[in-house]
């Protein structure tokens, strides 16, 4: 016992330092197997017997990471000095991607490109894995069209009638004579043949328009030669007819697509067709889906002209992690709240379940207030939150910080011509607060809105947007007008309003007060008082519309339907990595009895022109390598001319994550900390950092509960803030919490709340909940949507002094003030008596006796 | 270098440890069957418990990806072979459907497998004075007309007749449908022909249900629950009453319609009185539902509404989207979905499976291993399941059912109404045993924590969320209309006297006013005295 526990401290410390273990931290340094390779590849044509040189260029292709990986992990691959695509389809995945023109395609195949390898182990078309049909096999083709039967570097049996396989299925239709078929069949893992030239012919993971997408890409070159894609890679369990884990070895295939090389064919046609160099310029899109150039479409991939062009990247499989038995009869110990808290505690369940001298955990994904009310209740054992709950009746709470992580305004924006995604974004809180306040109208109904008509239409149409990002496309986009966000009350949804509402220029924007460029905010949203739990939906109007579908739709508000927020973060992460907006603004139907016309879900944005903005949690836009936007922490006055410069942007790392809780004030025994908006942006820090934590009764749980639930905090706390992939470990996005450094204050208070609520002895010394916030509110009043969330909660949270009779908070800003006299007491003083300023508007009372408490101070 | 010279054998023991761990969990690792991800699409109106679900089961190396697209979508993409499994509330429908035909699978052999239960709710905004009624209450005969646009005004004598004479203010309904094709629409229109054909079937132009519902005249559609929601709670939503699954509003804090059942008694979709109903539905042999006995059940807790939907299980050997790994994923989904998955359901708006159907879905699971041999379901039965409507060794009760409460009187034809908040966390097993006592029957004072009055209630209005003993349904304390009314948001008369009211609470306000204002002043003074007095002693 005593063995361990010391060991558990030298390993926290060790991490504590940055000096990582080994064990658990995959693919550190140059473990990552990062990948470069440059080919030189070309396109000939045979004329008159001779070759001739069509194309000729030298590709490099980097992977930055290719070892140990997990399903569904995303690896960047770049590369340079290809061949610029043209006719951009709006989605390079699946069959999506076939009508373009000198792609790079990237496939993940089973095998390695290894000619000391047996046969059954190389890579080769037929173990690619493709997810339909259109990718693999050409069916009755006229002979003149049947370009694969010209490739000069086909074998003879590639260039008859029927090849790839002997006889044809008999779903995949008969030979028809002057006509040619080719079928690249599908190869599984055990070695079963799939001969892909039907829906009834395809392994078992392959389908058209799946739930799950597909991974391979047909993917764009710029006009200057370079090219980049995040690949989503497979293993066996997310695969099992390709296979790949880590006992057997897969390669990316990176084909840049040249065009066939020909042969000189008696047919004039087929030499014609086979000779074809692309109908799209360089650089341009085909967001219509019209026909291109076949010789030069990704659909010839298997042609031994592309894939002899190929550049092949091993990769490697960590082994699956150890899981959970379903039969495991221990009743789960299930703990409520913030999803926050999801892609840790995913990774964290495993590590319970598989000792038996521990519980089976489970983290159930429910509102703040309503996880927080259950623990109250008993239902629960603990509830995730990132700031103090007040409910009636309250027994004495301890909050355990569990995790330091934090929200992040997600992004899916594309450079205009399509030169690739834009990488940084930075973002105001004024822009935040235009976008929530549904102040861009959108498109021309939205601008028939009193108040809105001279607004820019869109975010990147905005004056203020163009100048902190310039360079991105300024036509107006309806779904550009929007952050897609959560229906449902949040500590997030907390946050982001708290930081709108700290900002000068947001706040006066939200006062009425125009943007330098005379943007105004939607009237329906004018002096919304912030913060709020839940984004109220307070736009009223209705556009006239004189199309027959939209006659018959347009009782909801436009802008609520443009805004359309949606009940979970994981769903807005889903919509950024399809850059499909929720927006319901899409009419169709036939205005039959049968078919009438109905109002839904907009259409995928195209890539190359996609802009789409949304709340995640920073744990999911790590796990689905979503680029985050960086948060301006300067305050800068709504007065002042408007410069972009001296503005400070932080984007969310652990750097801006610890610096953000280096300004963390405790307000009590076990009580959340104070993490003040103006503190986090004057330290630099990620405006967007939350604490994450475990609320748990310190009186009146049984006893084997209380030390189920210290338990686990204790675990959380120590060997849970290892980062990592694995079981147990904490993933990206969250900044571990540990006993030295930035974070020891708040390990210290997780390890006091474990103590007490192991020790169940607690009481509620005017604490808060007892008596405080000025009892409860009238959750009826004020706008939709926030009945029953008491605010008051909320600026009890801001300013400890606030909650009324809480006496430990109070001593606690005394202590700090004793060490830091003239700037504390300066905020701490101003800061209670301008917000009731703020909120009430009483203009004189509050001034005249902060002056004369003053005053007596000076005397 | 200190540092270096220390962490050094400290790493090395910790990876010697580590490693020794790693050989004990790996030798210890029972022999599983390997997994395969499966993924499926369909219903919204389950999609809550179902993407939980998904969670928990990665921890057992379960991957499922989950799409709610509508159970007609569900429905369509199963049977054209592009999913592993779907979700839906109905079966299919056949040919001549709403919306396009929607024929069963041609060449797919498969079950419907019951998976969760609960209660397609009516939530609504209705405003009085700018406050939102919370306790509305309608019979199934209003609700028929108001969605046949029968009734058009909330003013109508017929609501005021269900809320025993509570008049709303005049305010025009607005209907919100589903635009999309909907289970929860389905189970809707199910009723409504069932039980209201004559407003029904002439507003449908025929007979039977529907999953798209015909939009007509003032109401407004919407695509899927989430978009509901939204409308109905926008600013421009008071009006509106739209239907969705009970998670929905409870998980908004959204008010839902207390409905009229046969015994005279307006109730919630609790995953009790949910229970209790789904105790009279029939299983046809397919397991789909006969929801006759539902809709009819004289229990006095019974909700009309209540329905469970169904996993379409692709049963056959030959399946082309099955594997041994993916059937075994799809069967320890299952197991663990309708059994401890059960657990779970009240706390997230729905109701737990009875133990009948919860055998049957098991049954089904064994078609799996019929069509391939390979599949591990050793162990997985019912009487593994830790399902808190299970009585041990008695099939057919369902535990729930027995300790569900009973509705208050407030809640009666004629009485009250309850001013009680609908719509907010529901109780769970554990509370209303303690509630209704170890005795197991009469009275218990503890009523605290009855029906839906313990969460929102306690925290919206001191005193009131403990007036009804659940089981007496007495006010505990003073009379229900004189105290609650005054406590209580959901004000529901239009009485004049609100001049008085002003008058009252204008000095309140006037008071709270200047207290705000002088007390942070007041307590800053007093703080700097004790920070200087503290300071002083320090120094």
């Amino acid at each position: 016992m005593r063995w361990r526990k010391v060991l558990a401290t030298v390993a926290v410390a060790a991490v504590g330092t940055g000096l990582l273990t080994s064990a658990g931290v995959q693919a550190q340094g140059d473990d990552v197997g990062a990948f470069r390779q440059t080919k030189t590849v070309e396109r000939t044509f045979t004329e008159n017997g001779d070759e001739v040189r069509v194309d000729r260029r030298d590709v490099t292709v980097q992977v930055d990471h290719t070892r140990n990986l997990r399903g569904r992990e995303r690896v960047h691959v770049t590369w340079d000095g290809a061949r610029p695509s043209g006719g951009r389809s709006t989605s390079p995945f699946g069959e999506n991607g076939m009508d373009q023109e000198y792609p790079v395609v990237v496939l993940q195949c089973r095998g390695r490109d290894d000619a000391s390898l047996p046969a059954a182990q190389r890579v080769r078309p037929e173990t690619c894995w493709t997810s339909t049909v259109q990718q693999r096999s050409q069916l009755q083709v006229p002979d003149a069209a049947a370009i694969w039967r010209s490739d000069r570097y086909a074998d003879d049996t590639a260039r008859s009638a029927l090849s790839g396989v002997r006889t044809l299925p008999a779903s995949c239709g008969g030979a028809a004579a002057g006509t040619s078929t080719h079928v690249t069949p599908f190869v599984s893992a055990k070695g079963q043949t799939f001969a892909s030239c039907s829906s009834d012919t395809l392994p078992p993971e392959a389908a058209v328009d799946a739930s799950f997408p597909p991974a391979e890409q047909a993917a764009f070159t710029t006009v200057d030669g370079k090219g980049d894609i995040q690949f989503e890679v497979r293993s066996s369990i997310e695969n099992e007819s390709l296979g790949c884990n880590d006992t057997t070895a897969c390669s990316i295939v990176v084909i840049p697509v040249m065009g066939l090389s020909c042969l000189q064919s008696d047919s004039r046609q087929l030499n014609a067709a086979c000779r074809k160099q692309g109908r799209f310029e360089p650089g341009s899109s085909n967001f219509d889906g019209q026909g291109v150039d076949e010789s030069v479409s990704p659909r010839y991939w298997w042609t031994a002209s592309n894939w002899r062009n190929r550049i092949s990247v091993p990769i490697t499989f960590g082994p699956a992690p150890n899981v959970c038995s379903v039969l495991d009869d221990r009743p789960p110990v299930g703990f409520y709240g913030s999803e926050l808290m999801s892609q840790a505690t995913v990774q964290w369940a495993p590590a319970y379940c598989l000792r038996k001298d521990r519980f089976r955990f489970q983290h159930n994904v429910l509102p703040d207030l309503a996880s927080f009310q259950l623990m109250q209740q008993d239902e629960i054992p603990g509830a995730f939150v990132s700031s103090l709950k007040t409910v009636d009746g309250e027994t004495p709470t301890a909050y355990a910080p569990t995790a330091v992580t934090g929200f992040a305004i997600s992004y899916v924006i594309d450079e205009p011509k399509n030169a690739g995604e834009r990488g940084t974004l930075n973002l105001n809180a004024r822009l935040l607060a235009k976008l929530l306040t549904q102040s861009y109208p959108g498109s021309s109904l939205g601008r028939q809105h009193p108040g809105l008509e001279t607004n820019p239409g869109s975010l990147n149409a905005d004056p203020e947007f163009q100048a902190l990002n310039p360079g991105l496309s300024t036509g107006e986009q309806e779904a550009a007008a929007v952050l897609v966000s959560l229906s449902e009350s949040s500590d997030v949804i907390k946050a982001i309003s708290t930081y709108i509402d700290d900002d000068p220029e947001a706040h006066a924007f939200i006062e009425g007060q125009p943007d330098p460029w005379g943007m105004r905010i939607n009237p329906a949203y004018q002096r919304i008082q912030l913060p709020v739990d839940e984004w109220p939906l307070l736009d009223t109007f209705t556009p006239a519309v004189q199309q027959e579908c939209l006659k018959q739709n347009n009782d909801t508000p436009y802008l609520t339907r443009l805004a359309a927020p949606v009940t979970s973060f994981v769903k807005i992460a889903d919509a950024l990595l399809d850059a499909w907006p929720y927006s319901q603004t899409k009419c169709s139907g036939l205005g039959t009895d049968q078919f009438p016309y109905v109002l839904g879900r907009a259409d995928r944005q195209g890539v190359g022109a996609r802009f789409l903005v949304g709340v995640t949690t920073l744990g999911d836009a790590e796990r689905y390598g979503l680029h985050t936007a960086a948060l301006q922490t300067s305050a800068v006055s709504p007065r002042a001319p408007f410069t972009t410069r001296g503005r400070q942007f932080v984007a969310p790392s652990d750097a801006t994550l610890a610096k953000a809780i280096s300004t963390a004030r405790p307000t009590g025994r076990t009580q959340p900390f104070a993490l003040e908006d103006g503190a986090v942006r004057q330290a630099n820090g990620y405006p967007g950092t939350l604490v994450v934590y475990t609320a748990a009764k310190t009186s009146g749980l049984d006893r084997s509960t209380a030390r189920t639930v210290a338990s686990f905090i204790r675990t959380a706390t120590t060997e849970g803030q290892r980062r990592g992939s694995g079981n147990g470990f904490l993933p990206d996005g969250y900044l571990p919490i540990t006993r030295t450094g930035t974070t020891a204050a708040l390990f210290a208070s997780a390890q006091q709340a474990a103590q007490d609520v192991e020790a169940q002895t607690g009481t509620t010394p005017g604490g808060p909940g007892g008596a405080g916030g000025g009892g409860s509110t009238d959750p009826a009043a004020g706008a939709p949507g926030t009945d029953g969330v008491p605010s008051d909660a909320a600026a009890a949270a801001e300013d400890p002094a606030a909650a009324g009779g809480a006496k430990q908070p109070v001593d606690a800003e005394l202590k700090s003030l004793g060490s830091t006299q003239g700037v504390h007491s300066a905020l701490g003083a101003w800061f209670l008596p301008a917000l009731i300023l703020l909120l009430l508007g009483c203009a004189i009372a509050g001034p005249v006796i902060r002056l004369r408490a003053a005053g007596r101070e000076d005397s | 270098m200190n540092q270096s010279l220390l962490v050094r054998p400290a790493r090395a023991g910790v990876g010697v440890v580590l490693l020794a761990i790693a050989v004990l969990i790996a030798s210890s690792r029972p022999a599983e069957a390997a997994y395969a991800q499966i993924e499926g699409s369909g219903s919204t109106w389950s999609q809550v418990i179902v993407n939980q679900w998904i969670t928990d089961v990665s921890a057992n190396g379960i991957k499922v990806t989950y799409t709610g697209r509508g159970s007609s979508a569900g429905r369509k993409a199963f049977a054209a072979g592009t999913t592993d499994f779907g979700i839906t509330e109905v079966p299919y429908q056949g040919s001549g459907a709403q919306g396009g035909d929607d024929p069963p699978p041609k060449n797919r052999p498969f079950s419907y497998v019951p998976i969760v239960a609960g209660g397609t709710a009516f939530t609504y905004q209705v405003r009085v004075g700018g406050k939102m009624v919370r306790n509305l209450r309608l019979s199934g005969d209003t609700i028929a007309k108001i969605f046949t646009n029968k009734i058009t005004n909330w003013n109508d004598p017929a609501i005021a007749k269900d809320n025993n004479g509570t008049k709303l203010p005049s305010l025009k309904i607005r209907p919100v449908v589903r635009s999309d094709g909907s289970g929860t629409t389905a189970q809707f229109t199910a009723w409504l022909d069932s039980q209201h054909a004559s407003d029904w079937r002439p507003f449908f132009g025929r007979a039977g249900l529907t999953s798209y519902f015909p939009r007509k005249g003032n109401a407004t559609g919407a695509n899927g629950s989430d978009q509901v929601m939204n409308t109905i709670a926008d600013a421009a939503g008071n009006g509106t009453i739209g239907y969705v699954e009970y998670s929905y509003p409870v998980n908004k804090n959204f008010p839902v319609v207390k409905v009229l059942n046969q015994s005279g008694y307006y109730v919630e979709p609790t995953q009790y009185n949910v229970a209790v109903a789904l105790t009279k539905a029939r299983i046809r042999k397919d397991l789909t539902q006969d929801l006759l006995g539902v809709y009819t059940a004289q229990d006095k807790r019974a909700y009309p509404l209540s329905s469970y939907s169904y996993l379409l299980l692709p049963t056959g050997a030959k399946d082309q989207r099955m594997t041994t790994s993916k059937r075994q994923s799809l069967a320890d989904f299952m197991f663990y979905s309708l059994c401890e998955g059960q657990t779970k359901a009240g706390k997230y708006g729905y109701s737990p499976l009875p133990l009948n159907l919860v055998q049957a879905g098991f049954t089904e699971l064994s078609k799996l291993k019929r069509a391939d041999p390979k599949v591990n379901l050793n162990d997985r039965s019912v009487t593994k399941c830790n399902n808190p409507t299970f009585v041990p060794g008695n099939l057919s009760a369902n535990k729930l059912a027995q300790i569900a409460p009973m509705p208050a009187s407030c809640d009666q034809q004629g009485q009250g109404p309850c001013t009680t908040r609908t719509g907010t966390a529901p109780t769970s097993v554990e509370q209303v045993t303690k509630a209704s006592g170890a005795g197991g029957g009469s009275g218990g004072s503890g009523g605290a924590s009855g029906g839906d009055g313990s969460a929102g209630g306690a925290s919206d209005a001191p005193g009131a969320g403990a007036a009804i003993d659940p089981e007496t349904g007495l006010p505990v304390g003073s009379a229900s209309s004189g105290g609650g009314a005054a406590t209580v948001a959901v004000q529901t008369e239009l009485t004049a006297g609100r001049a008085g009211d002003d008058a009252i609470f204008g000095t309140l306000a006037a008071v709270e006013l200047l207290a705000i204002i002088l007390a942070p002043g007041v307590v800053a003074v007093a703080l700097r005295r004790r920070t200087r007095s503290t300071t002083g002693a320090r120094s």
